[in-house]
This record gives structure tokens, C-alpha cells and sequence, in this order.
């Protein structure tokens, strides 16, 4: 079958090449899919210029990305959550990456029958970030009427966070920018803030969660919004010591400012590392079902063109989720 | 079964034999919410006669997008009739939207009885005009009524249908999207 596959850390246009691949074989958990489409996200990116390849070491050659949608052609003798012919989605395990394929093996447990109501492509354009979205404000045990600062409200976790925020209730702040002010506010935002224009931090105040989805000065920022007792969750700050050691790291100390700010405000911190799961997918399915969540696309590249699709996604630019049409 | 039976007696004379016949070619099965009695792609040889519960038909297009073609409650009838007829896969997955209560015929043996039983041809022609009946209220309705209109008629068709369907379930049947569905819904309560 043909597969789109990483063969050495660099450039997108040196790494990435089209390969004539054998089939995945299935083991008795997993199921086969047949790709209709699949999605990239930033994390794919950062793979192919080797930023991960201490955390997530790639071995060469092996086929990108993480997001799919599409039919179930074979199933392991263990299987019994679904039926071949079943059309699913799934953000697939790091040990079964892949999904820029003809086929795809993949662990029943990560696999959730796809939404009914939206095509393959703009399934595909969910798992990753959705699942990020959902782990994340779960995490916090986000509620009814709760303040909640989402940032970068135009990217792919920022745009469904905002919309499961919505569907459970909350209050919703979130910044951008100019150009994107207008459509992030049509995915139900209270409070859309123009970064280029207004200070997020004299617009914010007391808020109960902080979803902090850039990283760097914004994760210290969150504690001048929070309130007493307030919850910071993130994506891209620093790892918390729990998330440390699940990586081994035993050592690990918060940073001494982070840790200053956490018990100045008594609040929480948490990083958060998506991890694959079927019956989140499967909440997911039943939100978009009901249109509480809308997938938001920005182009759908057909296989031929993946690598392009990368350079796109390379870009920054696009406005939502990249997706590629396999079949 | 008995039910059936019933009402098939009230339209023709039915032998022992012949009720006899159709008690051996059917089996009564409940299904949870969710199973799957016939999928779109594989073979199918089974007609279901619905005594309890809400089953949906739909077909999915080349987009991965379902298109709902028939609800079927009680006293419904509900297969993929292009498939049996044409002697080809499903091109429809029915599926249950609650637990439902069935009878399970096969499609040959059901046509058998026509052989068997000439008696009970006036039924299945019955059961056919009935059918067509529908299909062009159907058809014609769509061509003709309101998307609000529509969904009254759907309404009195199906009157307690929304407890166990989802919106999308119901758009898809009327040929609208979800958000037209919504922005009728939330018209009618200010009415």
C-alpha cells in the first residue's frame, strides 16, 4: 500500500517521502481501518524537524501522522465493540503512528465509531484536538457558569475547547487575533479578546480555569487571571511533577517561579499529555451529533499532495485543521 | 407474532397451514439500543415486522454522511427492499434506536408463502400499496410542503419519535440541516 513516511529528522520537503509499504497486520485487539481521511496537527511537524527526538524517538522510516477516519476492514479475534464495516474514528496510539496510509492498525481501545452527521474528512480533523480539549478541561472538572480563559481560541485544540466549554456551561474568554476575532466568536465565545489590540490580562479577572495553550510567559501569566483556589491546566508549559515522573524523569521540581505563583493563589497546576481513548471519542461523537461541536476546516489536500499539506501546516496560517483525503 | 396474525386475518382468510407456515419462517428477537440488523455493504435476507421499539434506516454516502430513508415503530415493517429485491449487498444499515422488539423473517421464505399459500397474496399486496402510498406521500410532501410543515406531519407521524432520536436522525430524514431543524423548533415554541 502506499504511505507517506518520515526517513530522517529535517527539512518537511527532505523528510517526507512516498513509500511502497506492506499492509498492517493486526493483532487480536486491533482493528484494521481503511483510511478515507486523515488529519495533521503541529505535533506532526515538530516530529519531522526532530524537536521530539529525545521524547518521542522516531524510528526511520515510518508513516506520519496520528489522526484518522474510516472503515473497519478486519478485526482482531478479541474485538467485539465492533463490526467490520463499522466507520470509525480515532487518534491512533505513538506506537501505532501512521494514518497517512491506504490501512492503519489500531487498537480497539482508541477507536470510536465516527460522528454520523459529518463527512470523513471533517472526522478526521477531531481526535487529536478534541481529545486534548475534552482531557484537558476534564481534568479541571469544568462546570456549569465557571470563568474560563481558553487561549489562542482560532487553533485546532482552541476551537473545540471553546465549544465543549460551552456545551458544559461555562463562561468563555478567549483571545485572538484581529483577522480571526469574528468566526472564533461564532463558535460561542462570551468574550472574544483581540491580542493585537486589548490586554487578555485587564479584561480577565477571577477566572476559575485557565486553559493555557501557548506556553512560555502564558503559563506564568495565568496565575495574574485565576482567582484564589483557581486551576491552570496546559498543554505546552512546563511539566508538573506527576506528568515528570510518568516520564521517568523521578527528579523532577516544578520550576521555583511556577511553584512561587501555585501557592501564592492556592491554586492548581497540571500539564496535560493527550492520551488515545475511545470513549472520549465516543462523547465527542455525541456533541457533534448534537452540533455542540463543530469541526472547523481550513483545506483538505488530496493524498498526492500531503507534503504540501505539511508546508501548510509548517506555515501557521491556517485557520483550523489541515486535513488529507487518502480515499 | 399473534399480533401479526391478527391483522393479517382482518384483511384475508388465512388456512391453519398457512398461519402455521408463518409462525416457522419467523423468530421473535429483541435488540439493545444501537445493534445493528442489517449493514450497508453486506448481504441481507431478513424482513423485520417491528412489535415494539424505534428502528431507523439510512444510507451513508461516498462522504461518510448518513441520510435517514425510514423510521419503523410499531406495526412497521422495515428491511432494505433495494438490496432483497435486486438481489444485490445493503445500501442501507438499519439499526435500533432503542430496544426494540421484532419478528425475523427471511426475505426468500416470506416470498415463498405466496407459492405456498396463494390465500395470502391479497396481504402482501396490501402491504405493497401501502408502501407505495407512503413513498409518494413521502416524495411529494417533500416536494411540495415547507421544511416546518414537514416536520409537523413528522410529528403527527411519529409522535413521541424525539425522546429517541437524535437531531441529526430527524434533519437528515426531512432533508434539512440541524440548524434549519433547531431554528424550527425554537419558531414553533414561540407559536
Amino acid at each position: 500500500m502506499k504511505a507517506l513516511q518520515l526517513v530522517k529528522y529535517g527539512k518537511i520537503k527532505d523528510s517526507l517521502v512516498f513509500n511502497e509499504v506492506s499492509k498492517p497486520t493486526i493483532q487480536a485487539t486491533d482493528v484494521l481501518i481503511e483510511v478515507k481521511a486523515a488529519a495533521i496537527n503541529p505535533i506532526d511537524k515538530s516530529i519531522i524537524l526532530g524537536n521530539l527526538q529525545n521524547m518521542l524517538p522516531i524510528p526511520f522510516p515510518s508513516t506520519s501522522a496520528y489522526d484518522v477516519s474510516g472503515i473497519i476492514v478486519e478485526k482482531g479475534a478479541e474485538v467485539s465493540n465492533f463490526e467490520i464495516g463499522d466507520l470509525v474514528y480515532s487518534r491512533v496510539p505513538q506506537e501505532q503512528m501512521g494514518t497517512i496510509a491506504e490501512y492503519v492498525a489500531v487498537t480497539n481501545m482508541a477507536v470510536s465509531k465516527k460522528p454520523g452527521n459529518i463527512s470523513f474528512e471533517e472526522a478526521a480533523s477531531i481526535p487529536l484536538a478534541g481529545l486534548t480539549a475534552l482531557q484537558s478541561l476534564e481534568h479541571v472538572g469544568i462546570k456549569k457558569n465557571d470563568k474560563v480563559l481558553i487561549h489562542a481560541g482560532s487553533g485546532g485544540v482552541g476551537s473545540i475547547a471553546i465549544q465543549y466549554a460551552k456545551a458544559k456551561g461555562a463562561y468563555v474568554y478567549t483571545t485572538t487575533s484581529t483577522n480571526n476575532v469574528k468566526w472564533v466568536a461564532a463558535l460561542g465565545a462570551d468574550r472574544v479578546i483581540d491580542y493585537k489590540t486589548e490586554d487578555y490580562k485587564a479584561i480577565v479577572k477571577d477566572a476559575d480555569i485557565v486553559f493555557d495553550t501557548l506556553g512560555k510567559n502564558y503559563s506564568l501569566e495565568a496565575f495574574q487571571v485565576i482567582k484564589q483556589g483557581g486551576k491552570v491546566v496546559s498543554v505546552v508549559g512546563p511539566l508538573d511533577e506527576d506528568s515528570a515522573k510518568m516520564f521517568g524523569m523521578a527528579d523532577y521540581k516544578l520550576p521555583e517561579e511556577l511553584a512561587k505563583l501555585i501557592s501564592g493563589k492556592e491554586a492548581s497546576y497540571k500539564f496535560i499529555f493527550m492520551h488515545p481513548n475511545g470513549v472520549h471519542l465516543g462523547e465527542l461523537k455525541s456533541l457533534i451529533e448534537d452540533e455542540k461541536i463543530k469541526p472547523i476546516i481550513d483545506k483538505v489536500y488530496p493524498f498526492s499532495e500531503s507534503i504540501e499539506a505539511f508546508t501548510h501546516l509548517a506555515s501557521g496560517r491556517a485557520k483550523g485543521k489541515i486535513v488529507i483525503k487518502i480515499n | 407474532m399473534k399480533e401479526l396474525i391478527k391483522k393479517i386475518k382482518n384483511r384475508i382468510q388465512l388456512s391453519l397451514e398457512a398461519e402455521e407456515y408463518l409462525f416457522s419462517i419467523s423468530k421473535e428477537k429483541t435488540f439493545a439500543k444501537g445493534a445493528v440488523l442489517i449493514r450497508q455493504g453486506q448481504d441481507v435476507n431478513k424482513i423485520y415486522f417491528v412489535t415494539d421499539g424505534c428502528l431507523r434506516s439510512y444510507c451513508i454516502d461516498k462522504n461518510g454522511k448518513e441520510h435517514t430513508l425510514q423510521f419503523a415503530i410499531k406495526n412497521w415493517w422495515i428491511s432494505d427492499y433495494i438490496a432483497i429485491h435486486n438481489n444485490e449487498s445493503a445500501s442501507l444499515t438499519v439499526e435500533c434506536l432503542k430496544e426494540s422488539k421484532v419478528l425475523e423473517f427471511n426475505a426468500k421464505k416470506i416470498d415463498g408463502i405466496l407459492t405456498l399459500f396463494p390465500e395470502y397474496e391479497p396481504f402482501q399486496r396490501h402491504l405493497l400499496e401501502r408502501h407505495v402510498v407512503s413513498l409518494h406521500k413521502r416524495i411529494l410532501n417533500q416536494l411540495q410542503l415547507t421544511a416546518s410543515e414537514r416536520y409537523d406531519l413528522f410529528l403527527e407521524q411519529y409522535p413521541d419519535i424525539e425522546q429517541y432520536t437524535r437531531n441529526y436522525h430527524i434533519a437528515s430524514y426531512l432533508g434539512i440541516t440541524q440548524e434549519s431543524l433547531s431554528r424550527i423548533r425554537v419558531e414553533k415554541t414561540k407559536n
